[in-house]
Order: C-alpha cells, then structure tokens, then sequence
C-alpha cells in the first residue's frame, strides 16, 4: 500500500494538502515527490496546509524541516499553515522548534503571506 | 450505671449546653460565640450537643450525614481544628461535672466513668477530625477549580488582534493551562498578533521565561506572532541579571505601546478625528 | 481493573499501528486533544526508537488508576543493544540515528513519568504514564 500526496499547481505556487496521518514512507515519497514537482514546474513558493494532522513526530518534523531547507536551495519558499493547537504544544515539548519556518494560520492567510514575501 | 448516666445527660441537655456555651466564650481569640447572634450560637450548639450525644447509646452509630453537615457549617463558620479539638474536650469536661454534681459520679465508680467517657469521646473526635479534614480538603479542591478558572482567557480586542493578561504566579500546571488556552484561541479568534500581558505577574524568573518563550514559540507554530508586554522595570532588571534571552520576541513595556505596535504589524494605525 | 493492549513493533508500519491504538486508548480514557496528541507522540517516537535500534520489540498500552487517579501507561521494551549511555541519550540534541535527537528527553516532557531500565546486550524497558488532570 503506497499513498502519494497530491501537489496542486497554482501560477507560481504549488499547494499541498496534508490529508491523513503521515508514515515514514508516505513522508519520504511526499519529499522527493515535491522536489521533483518544482524542478519540473519552476514554482517560486509552497505552501503545506496540516490542519487535518492531529500529531507530528520528531522524524515527521524532520522530514518537513528537511523538505523546507531543500526547497530553500532551490529558491523557493515554504509557508506551512493549519498546524493545530495540540500539535503546535507537542512540537514544542518535544523541544522542535522549527525556528525558519514561516507560518500562517489558514490556506488563505498562508497565501497571502506567501505572495507578500515573493513581491518584497 | 450507662443508662443512668445517658439519662442524665438528656435530661439535663440545657444545663450542658449552657456550661458549654459558657466555657467556649472564654477560649481566647474565640470569635464566633462573641460575635454570632445569639440565635445562631444557640442553634448550633444545640446541633453540635446533638452530635456529640448521637453515638451515646453503644447500640447507635454515628449519623454521617448529620457529621458532614455540621463539620460542613463549622469550616463555613471558620472554626480551626485546634477550636473544634477545644470544643469537644470542653463538652466532656462539662459531662464529667455535670455527672459529679448529680451524685451519678464519685470516687468509687470514677475509674469506670472515665473509661465510658474515653470510649465514648474518642471515635466521636476522630470522626469530626477526619470530616473536618474532608470538608477542608473539598474547600481546597474547589478553590483550586476557582482558581484554574480565572486562569487565563485570551480577549480579541481588534480583528487580528488578541490580548492574554496574565495575573498571578505561573507554575507549571498553569503555564500548560495558559499554553493550551492562548492556542486554542489564536485559531479560533483568527488572531494575527497577541499580546501575553505580564502586568500582573508578581516574579518573572527562569522558569515563568521558559513558559513564556514556549508559548511564543507555539504560537508562532500555528500562524501568529507573540507580543509581551507589561513589563516593569524590575521585571527588566531580573531578566536582564538572569541572563534570560527574550531577544526573538517583540516586548514593549505598556500594553498601550503594545497595542501600537501590533496595529502596525496589521498595517492599520489609530488616527484622531477632529471633532466639529 | 486495567486494559492492556500491545503492539509488536517489525516493521515501519506498526509504528503507525501502535500510535493508532495509544489515540484511541487516550480518547477512551477521557484525554483531551492536547494530552491525546501528547500521548500519541510519545509513542511514535518510543516505537520507532525500538523499530531503528532494536529490531523488534513491543508496546503495551494500559489503562491505569492509583488512589482515584486515572490514566495511561506505555511500556516500551525490547531486546535489543541496549543503552550504553543513558545520560546521553536523555541530552537535549543527541541522536545516533541522524533525526532530531529529540526523542528521548522530549518523551519525557511530554509525558508525566518516565523510567528507563537499560542493560547493555539485554535490552531495554521504557515505562511512561500520563495523568488525567
């Protein structure tokens, strides 16, 4: 059993839904899947919606700090949005503190955000 | 010889109340017999006789809700432990005389007496000790309830913009509570921008940092920026001499300049009209 | 009277399964999302810890009370290597398996208990217990 993660292309953004629970494999395959997807597209941002997402584990947070940094090098920037309340706290107390990750509250916040950052 | 001596003591149950009465009055810092309506005094001391005689009889048991009512009153009352102790030894003093002036007790048949007595008194005692201790304890629990309730509560003030005063010592019970409160409301408020206010936060040390720097870092998680205002100079001076890093985050000193600044951070501003 | 349901860890993918049982353990016992998520997380990382350095193990999740307390219990235990080094792997930043190295030490944040019993070559028992507040 092999779930893919769609990515949505919009202009220059690609959007990612972040749906159910995430395991090792899904994660790894999302990363690679998403680099290629912009190697491919030239996108200039991302955003990641996690509002369905009920937990992140160090090794998921890793893969998306890994995943960030990598779209970084590639010249583009990541907006994760929707983190919920209970996992914002667990990050926290696990002592994850994703330090250059921009962050906005909903989709449409996360846009904004991101076209803002690309027209400065 | 027992019944004889139940018998006079519910005979003469005014006269005991009366000396009891009479003897708790000149207990020192006593209060509540000084104070207290006469009619009230009355009441419960007849409550507090009839609690104390409940068990007199070998073949009746304490009645625990008449225990717990009482004890319940007496906390309300705010007798002490020590006064309740006081009371109880007060009660069997004025048995004893009572007991000696009738004649029932004398020096052939003391020794027998004291053991009725002891074996009367002592469940007596351990039971309204142990219903006091229960009652206080529920009174502790529910004020910590009261407590947790008035915790923290995050205010939308302006569209994007929420304010969180904080009052009180931050422990680290609270400070999840605050976490989790503070979250919770960011998203559901929208909010863009909050202000944690630490006016009323009496000690700012290491660890209330620690839970300050946490819960700026959570909320910058789910999408919004922390502000912490409110803070004194002498706060300043601790976190300074601390060698706490507040570095990362907005502070400002008042939650007006606060307030300023987080309009900016929204592109918006207060502006005064002129009146006509 | 306490439940006890267990996982064995083999694959990647009973990691998923063991935090899927520790959530709906948590949510029967009356957790709120917070401590839910608190509790999930913990086990994802214990599972995993066993899945990277032991091979194979077990969780077991219990339903627990102790003087009219409520909670939960996870045991993690397997036989494994063994840590060499506990104070080590309790630091903040430390990880032999190239993650985050929050693993250790952030379970016990999350968690309320937390007790580590490790004998090199033997293997090693994890227990953690969450209250209800």
């Amino acid at each position: 059993m092999k779930t893919r993660i769609p990515i949505l292309k919009l202009n220059d953004v690609l959007i990612v839904s972040i749906q159910w629970e995430l395991d090792d494999q899904t994660a790894i395959q999302f990363q690679e899947d998403l680099l290629t997807k912009m190697h491919e597209t030239s996108a200039l941002g991302v955003v990641i919606d996690l509002t369905p997402i009920d937990f992140i584990d160090s090794f998921i947070a890793k893969v998306l700090g890994d995943v960030i940094n990598m779209t970084g090098l590639m010249g583009a920037k990541v907006v994760i949005t929707g983190i919920q309340p209970a996992v914002a706290i667990t990050l926290i107390e696990l002592g994850i503190r994703m330090e250059n990750v921009m962050t906005a509250l909903d989709l449409e916040n996360g846009l904004d955000k991101l076209y803002k950052e690309l027209e400065a | 010889m027992n019944k004889l001596m139940v018998d006079s003591i519910n005979q003469n149950m005014d006269e005991i109340i009366e000396c009891w009465i009479a003897q708790m009055k000149e207990e020192k810092g006593e209060r509540f017999f000084h104070f207290m309506p006469e009619h009230l005094v009355e009441k419960t001391s007849r409550e507090f006789a009839e609690l104390m005689t409940s068990n007199i009889m070998e073949t009746t048991a304490i009645d625990s809700d008449k225990l717990n009512d009482f004890t319940e009153k007496i906390v309300r009352f705010g007798w002490s432990i020590k006064f309740v102790n006081k009371a109880i030894d007060n009660f069997s003093f004025v048995v004893f005389g009572l007991l000696e002036k009738k004649g029932i007790m004398n020096d052939s048949n003391l020794r027998q007496f004291v053991e009725t007595i002891t074996r009367w008194i002592s469940p007596l005692r351990e039971s309204i000790i142990d219903a006091y201790s229960a009652e206080w304890e529920r009174t502790v629990s529910l004020q910590k309830i009261a407590l947790q309730e008035l915790s923290a509560s995050l205010i939308p003030v302006f569209d994007k913009i929420s304010v969180m005063p904080l009052v009180g010592t931050i422990d680290t019970e609270r400070a999840k509570l605050i976490m989790e409160n503070l979250l919770e409301g960011v998203v559901s408020q929208r909010a863009e921008v909050v202000l944690l206010d630490i006016t009323g936060v009496p000690v700012v040390d290491t660890m209330v940092a620690h839970h300050i720097i946490q819960a700026a870092d959570a909320v910058r998680l789910v999408g919004a920026k922390c502000m912490l205002v409110g803070i004194r100079p002498e706060i300043a001076q601790t976190i300074v001499a601390l060698g706490i890093n507040l570095h990362d985050f907005t502070t400002k000193s008042t939650l007006q300049k606060g307030m300023q600044a987080a309009l900016a951070m929204t592109n918006r501003e207060i502006v005064e009209v002129d009146g006509e | 009277m306490s439940y006890r349901s267990s996982v064995e860890i083999y694959t990647e993918w009973d990691i998923v399964a063991a935090r899927q049982l520790g959530r709906n353990e948590a949510k029967k016992t009356g957790f709120g999302t917070v401590d839910q998520a608190r509790i999930t997380t913990a086990i994802s990382e214990l599972a995993r810890n066993i899945y990277l350095y032991a091979g194979k193990g077990k969780i077991e999740i219990e339903r627990i009370s102790e003087n009219g307390a409520f909670g939960i219990k996870i045991i993690a235990s397997d036989e494994g290597p063994g840590i060499s080094d506990l104070r080590k792997v309790m630091e903040d930043g430390y990880s032999t398996s190239g993650g985050l190295g929050a693993g250790m030490p952030g379970v016990k944040r999350l968690m309320d208990e937390f007790k580590v019993v490790s004998e090199p070559g033997v293997g090693t028992t994890i227990t953690a217990k969450k209250w209800l507040h």
